[in-house]
């Protein structure tokens, strides 16, 4: 079977641990748990007809506490690039990792997955934003770890985007 | 027990897996396994062959390539992974950190898990990303609370003025004994609600400056161009993406220092609420221009767009009221601008907007330039205390002549009823620039000028007149009524050049209380007779004004002196009637009149009579009359002597009513 390393990426309490846990176990809790260090899951997924397996590198968001290691980088398929829309910082820290991946990676597919759309009343983002970042050719979904809205789609695009 | 078997056991005891790399992800175990190792690969902690930890460990997998280039380079830097998470079969998380190096010549990579120290890492930054993330919430709630904060103190306290002035001013009429009864009732009530308003102020005052370092501390300031630039960085992208050019405008010099009394996150905010606004508006392929301009006193930033201008149906100051927004392209919650406002008049501001002449909309917002800053304040300038109301009721009424401005009718009508029942003469402004004209109009004792004005606000009245008195002996003693009665504000007002503040909802006795304290220029008695200016200019002047013809400076003053009464009667009629048209027409007639004879004093009040009349506004208009009719009337006695006089010394009013006028007895000859 195919496998492909996704790392999830973004600001501190966006989401990422959340959404590899509904998207793998089915799971949502509504306590922030801060990551330490690196997790990592797995999940089989088929998409257009094709078995993959997924290697989730859930990795610690980044802040002045910790600092992103880029060599966790090394060998990824894809990484799911996600910012909290209702916190306006994150999505300018979402773009500034996405710089800093082309910078140390090179250019390897990515989504980016505005979180917690079931918090749509305390949007803080500007869909002006989002529109200029589509044009650029970003791959752009909302999500919600609570509801689940979009997250299998998440995963699903970024696949279809590493199996080219 | 030997040493050898001790040694063996050592690593697992201190919770360390020491295991010798053979090929490529394979290892061999050179020392008893701990717990923690067997119970997350327990086939490998049970074989007896090598161990494919690259395959047990996607994380493993990618430290080897970090290992081997260590062990393939002696002597380089120790290579140590960071903690990661390995899940069990039971599906325990275990922490877990690796190390390369090497022992006796032979490549070995040491496994350990820290577990305690994992966990209180974890609680430290659990506790610092809370905290984080509790900032960042209650930023967001600063917002909403000063938009509630003013609701309250604004909104909730402007009828609780006009409550108890009129029911001050009913207990002084002739009521029933029943009708008392409701009456005290009635003031009970109001008291009460006033004293949860303070209340209620006072706790979100408190809360504001102690839940963010935020606040507009005294000396506090911040650059308006520099946030107006770091604001645009921001937005950049967001106004690219609409394909709408984002720019300073060419005329500000890009070095110059724009420093004003304001807090830079939330005068970022302002320009973030502005610009945002101007983007709604403007179509792609149009420009937003952001520029500043030096008052003086006041810095002014604006944002002008090319946009379809202002809303016809809304007035400018309607535009920044609370939860008002556009009927198309409009904001979320018609915050934005109600927040724009409310901040920039809290640090001593106004604001603004207009529609452009050519195309698009302009936002203006003017700050105080920042300046050293001195003088504390009092704390609080309320004082309830009985025996406080006690001494303010006993404080005897000295005559004042008041200068009262404020926009809301009800409390301008009431307040100067009171002022006046107790022998002061007041003469009302509706807003800021109006008093501003009447201030330099005529003289007075205290100017009572609300806070939060149209156009201008108290506290930039309050600049302009400390400014044109620089020099004078005795100013003007000037009191600001307002609903925002923090420490704070205070001493914001008083740095705006107020001497006394006065929190609304006020009483007439706090109002008394403080204009006993208040100097007196001269008795009331004798202020319609001070010379302001000349009333008139020469009569060898006005000869040659007119090219040294005589004659012709005669007919003028007899035909003013005929026209005039006429003219007098016909503004009086316009005020009794209430028509405006009719009264600016006359005012300005009359104001050409007496601007022939340089009578200035006269002129001004004329102005300020055709200005009463443009605005509609006439409640003050009685007031300006008579002292129009006092200059109308020492011009008359000059000219009257003038037409006697070839050319004549002005003469005293007294003279003049004894003194037959010559010509007269001439042509009766």
């Amino acid at each position: 079977m195919l496998q492909k390393k996704i790392c999830m990426l973004g600001a501190f309490a966006v989401g990422k641990t959340s959404l590899v846990r509904r998207f793998v176990e089915s799971i949502y809790s509504d306590v922030y748990q801060t990551t330490v260090g690196v997790k990592i899951d797995k999940k089989n997924v088929q998409v257009d007809d094709k078995e993959v397996s997924l290697v989730l590198w859930d990795i610690y968001g980044e802040d002045d506490y910790q600092k992103m290691r880029w060599t966790y980088l090394r060998g990824a398929s894809g990484y799911l690039l996600v910012a909290d829309g209702t916190r306006k910082a994150t999505l300018e820290k979402a773009v500034n990792l996405e710089q800093k991946v082309r910078e140390e990676v090179g250019v390897i597919p990515f989504v980016l997955v505005i979180n917690k759309s079931d918090l749509i009343r305390d949007w803080e983002l500007d869909s002006a934003l989002e529109s200029q970042l589509a044009v650029q050719g970003w791959s752009i979904l909302r999500s919600s770890a609570k509801t689940g809205e979009g997250v299998e789609e998440s995963f699903a695009l970024l696949t279809r985007k590493m199996l080219g | 027990m030997n040493m050898d078997h001790l040694l063996q056991n050592f690593p697992m005891e201190m919770g360390f897996a020491l295991l010798e790399y053979r090929s490529r992800g394979d290892f061999l175990p050179i020392a008893e396994l701990p717990n923690w190792f067997a119970e997350l690969w327990p086939d490998a902690a049970n074989g007896s062959g090598p161990i494919p930890l690259s395959q047990q460990s996607p994380f493993l997998e990618n430290f080897m390539l970090e290992a081997e280039d260590f062990w393939n380079s002696p002597g380089s830097a120790a290579c140590q992974s960071e903690t990661w998470v390995e899940k069990s079969i039971s599906g325990r998380e275990i922490p877990v950190q690796a190390r390369a190096l090497f022992l006796s010549g032979k490549r070995i990579l040491a496994l350990f898990s820290p577990d305690s120290q994992f966990r209180e890492q974890m609680k430290m930054l659990q506790t610092a990303r809370n905290a984080l993330l509790d900032h960042e919430r209650l930023a967001r709630e600063i917002q909403k609370k000063e938009i509630l904060l003013h609701c309250i103190v604004h909104d909730l306290s402007q009828p609780l003025s006009v409550m108890h002035v009129a029911m001050d001013s009913l207990s002084e009429e002739s009521i029933s004994e029943r009708s008392k009864q409701y009456l005290t009732l009635g003031k009970h009530a109001s008291n009460q609600q006033e004293t949860m308003i303070r209340q209620i102020l006072q706790t979100f005052s408190d809360d504001l400056r102690a839940s963010l370092d935020v606040g507009t501390e005294a000396g506090e300031s911040a650059d308006l161009l520099e946030c107006a630039r770091k604001t645009m960085t921001l937005l950049g992208p967001t106004f690219e993406a609409k394909g709408v050019r984002l720019a300073v405008s060419a005329t500000v010099a890009p070095e110059s220092k724009w420093p004003v009394a304001a807090e830079q996150s939330r005068l970022q905010r302002i320009f973030s609420n502005l610009l945002e606004n101007a983007l709604r508006y403007t179509p792609a392929g149009r420009r937003v221009t952001i520029g500043v301009e030096d008052e003086g006193d006041f810095l002014k930033a604006y944002i002008d767009d090319e946009g379809p201008g202002l809303p016809h149906d809304l007035r400018p100051e309607q535009i920044f009221g609370l939860f008002m927004k556009g009927k198309q392209s409009g904001g979320k919650a018609g915050l934005g601008l109600y927040f724009c406002r409310i901040t920039v008049e809290r640090w001593g501001g106004s604001i603004g907007c207009v529609t452009l002449p050519e195309k698009g909309s302009r936002f203006w917002f003017r700050l105080p330039r920042a300046t050293a800053r001195g003088g504390e304040r009092p704390s609080d300038t309320r004082d309830s205390s009985d025996s406080a109301t006690a001494k303010r009721k006993s404080a005897p009424i000295r005559p004042l002549r008041i200068l009262l401005a404020d926009d809301q009718e009800d409390i301008r009508t009431l307040t100067a009823h009171q002022l006046k029942r107790n022998g002061h003469k007041v003469v009302v402004a509706k807003d800021g620039a109006h008093a501003l004209r009447t201030f330099h109009a005529a003289s007075f004792d205290v100017a009572l000028l609300d806070q939060e004005m149209p156009g201008m606000t108290g506290d930039e009245v309050a600049r302009a007149i400390r400014k044109a008195e620089q020099g004078k002996k005795k100013p003007i003693f000037l009191v600001a009524s307002t609903g925002n009665t923090t420490a704070e504000d205070a001493r914001r007002l008083k740095q705006a050049g107020f001497d006394e503040v006065l929190g609304k909802p006020f009483r007439l006795e706090d109002l008394n209380h403080i204009l006993s304290s208040a100097p007196v220029a001269k008795p009331v008695s004798q202020l319609a007779s001070l010379p302001s200016s000349p009333p008139s200019a020469s009569f060898a002047e006005l000869v040659a004004r007119v090219g040294g013809d005589e004659k012709l400076v005669k007919r003028m003053i007899h035909t003013f002196l005929r026209d005039t009464p006429k003219r007098l009667a016909g503004i009086a009629a316009a005020i009794r009637r209430k028509n405006p048209e009719g009264l600016a027409s006359l005012a300005h007639a009359l104001k050409g009149s007496v601007s022939i004879f340089g009578a200035e004093a006269a002129r001004i009040q004329a102005h300020e009579l055709q200005e009463l009349g443009r605005s509609g506004e006439l409640s003050g208009a009685p007031d300006v009359l008579v002292r129009l009719k006092e200059e109308i009337a020492k011009l008359q006695a000059n000219l009257r002597g003038y037409a006697n006089q070839t050319p004549a010394r002005p003469k005293s009013k007294r003279d003049n009513r004894r003194r037959p006028p010559r010509n007269r007895g001439k042509r009766r000859r």
